[in-house]
């Protein structure tokens, strides 16, 4: 059975537009958390976001074709495309068939449909756009990346809320191993900013209202955390097999080990309080690795920053790790990106990769006051040079859905 | 106000992406200007928005389906008294 290796990273982050600006500031500590820019928030109670900057889809795709994607469809591509140049990805004729997508995602192109709405609403039906169907769909982020990168295998569009991301990473593992393909273009989009689901998560109270300092706002762990922020983005990693990457001398960032899936089978939002469903999906996870908790060095946390999730969290990973619990370093990307929902266990396995290929923890930033039920090592403010051996990532989505991917330093 | 030409030619440019000078009257969508189906409905919608103010008017498909050039939509537009 041939090993899964990550030979490519792409990003279109709010902390930057490269994986190497995005890990970058992510060891630095810098937050892409601001005020909206994207329309005016003020009638809103929560006016910041983790926006993605300087985003023009003409320096990664054609024009025409930027205009048939909603936005969460062209930041997989320009993700996909970043990740394809890292890898010096060239496929042959021969290979297409054999290289495939896996393009998660929260919500697709929510954001077409409450625009179309807008246009049916005001300038009726002969001005709605040809265009919305294939837009909005959420399979497109993945058909998008196929069409762009001319990949003829399989397809694949994971919808799993905030763990959407990380079922991406077991469907390639699966392709892979299974011998379906040979190469996955695989992670996670999200661009839903919009005053709709701004306005819901709010009056869901899941979202920080700390508006005068956006910087600060998202603060997982904190004992004065009140919710996460919104964000928006795109990562995509290129999954190997390890004959195809061995056979072109490629460079390799880690191996994907393998990961797990479970469902809380609790509740609509909340997790459970004692953090089993998750806890289940991790310790699957190093099973099906072969890994025991004694092996992992570092975890990239879900860590919203909502009071539940990262008190819950906390338990699992005792749960999962015993006595290991205590030695191994975990933080939250998200205090520096803001949660980017769909693509965020994307972000996170970028995060694990990175960890394991630099040797370094980044941090978790805003953690000043320790809260009593989070006693773990999250790697408060300042990153930190340490082995990682192997790491693992985290998401946990509304509806109960729980994932978990372990990626190890690749010897060769 | 810029001529009818102008003003179809620019709604041309913002839809399919084309280069200005590529959009002369004789130009044709598909072959021309490399449109496919949804792209000619998606121009005549933009140009019933671009028109709306001066005649009551809808490029219905039967219209639509002569569309082939730049110029049927010049002559579908002055047939609608626009110029």
């Amino acid at each position: 059975m041939t090993r899964a290796l990550v030979t490519g990273l792409g990003a279109i982050t709010p902390i930057g537009n490269t994986a190497e600006e995005f890990w970058n500031n992510l060891v630095n500590g810098v937050s892409g958390v601001t005020r909206i820019t994207r329309f005016d928030p003020s009638d809103l109670p929560v006016q910041i976001a983790a926006e993605v900057k300087d985003f023009e889809p003409g320096r990664y795709m054609d024009t025409k074709a930027a205009r048939r994607m909603s936005r969460f469809a062209q930041l997989a591509v320009a993700a996909a495309k970043l990740a394809a140049d890292d890898a010096g990805l060239k496929l042959t004729d021969e290979e297409r068939p054999r290289a495939a997508s896996s393009i998660a995602t929260g919500s697709g192109g929510a954001i077409d449909t409450m625009e179309e709405m807008q246009v049916l609403m005001e300038r009726g039906p002969a001005r709605v756009s040809p265009f919305y169907i294939p837009t909005m769909a959420p399979n497109m982020g993945a058909c998008q990346v196929s069409m762009t990168l001319g990949l003829r295998g399989p397809a694949l569009a994971s919808v799993a809320a905030c763990a959407s991301g990380l079922y991406s990473y077991i469907e390639a593992k699966m392709l892979i191993e299974t011998g379906q393909a040979d190469v996955v273009l695989a992670g996670g989009s999200e661009a839903a900013l919009h005053p709709l689901p701004i306005a819901a998560l709010a009056n869901m109270k899941a979202l920080s209202r700390r508006n005068d300092e956006p910087e600060r706002a998202c603060r997982p762990f904190d004992a004065d955390r009140d919710g996460f922020v919104f964000g928006e983005g795109a990562v995509v990693l290129v999954i190997e097999s390890e004959v195809r990457a061995k056979a072109r001398n490629a460079k390799v960032y880690a191996e994907l080990a393998g990961g797990a899936l479970s469902a809380d089978a609790y509740h609509i939002t909340a997790p459970r309080e004692d953090g089993t469903g998750a806890a289940q999906a991790m310790t699957q996870a190093m099973h099906n690795c072969g890994l025991t908790p004694a092996d992992i060095d570092y975890i990239a946390a879900h860590g919203t920053g909502t009071p539940l999730n990262d008190a819950s969290e906390t338990l699992a990973v005792k749960t999962a790790f015993g006595k290991d619990a205590e030695r191994l370093a975990l933080s939250s990307p998200k205090s520096m990106v803001g949660h980017l929902l769909g693509a965020a266990g994307a972000v996170g396995a970028l995060a694990a990769v990175k960890a394991i290929h630099e040797d370094v923890a980044p941090p978790t930033i805003n953690l000043e006051t320790p809260d009593p039920q989070c006693d773990l090592d999250y790697v408060p403010l300042k990153a930190r040079k340490m082995p990682i051996r192997a790491a693992m990532a985290n998401g946990f989505g509304f509806g109960g859905q729980n994932g978990c991917v372990v990626f190890r330093k690749y010897e060769g | 106000m810029a001529d009818l030409f102008e003003r179809v030619r620019d709604v041309v440019v913002r839809q399919l992406k084309v280069d200005p000078a590529e959009v002369t009257p004789t130009a044709n969508f598909t072959e021309d200007l490399r449109a496919d189906s949804l792209d000619i409905v998606d121009l005549t919608i933009a140009i019933e928005e671009e028109f709306s103010s001066e005649a009551d008017f809808e490029i219905r498909d039967e219209d639509a389906e002569n569309i082939h050039t730049v110029q049927d939509i010049l002559d579908f537009l002055k047939a609608q008294g626009i110029s």
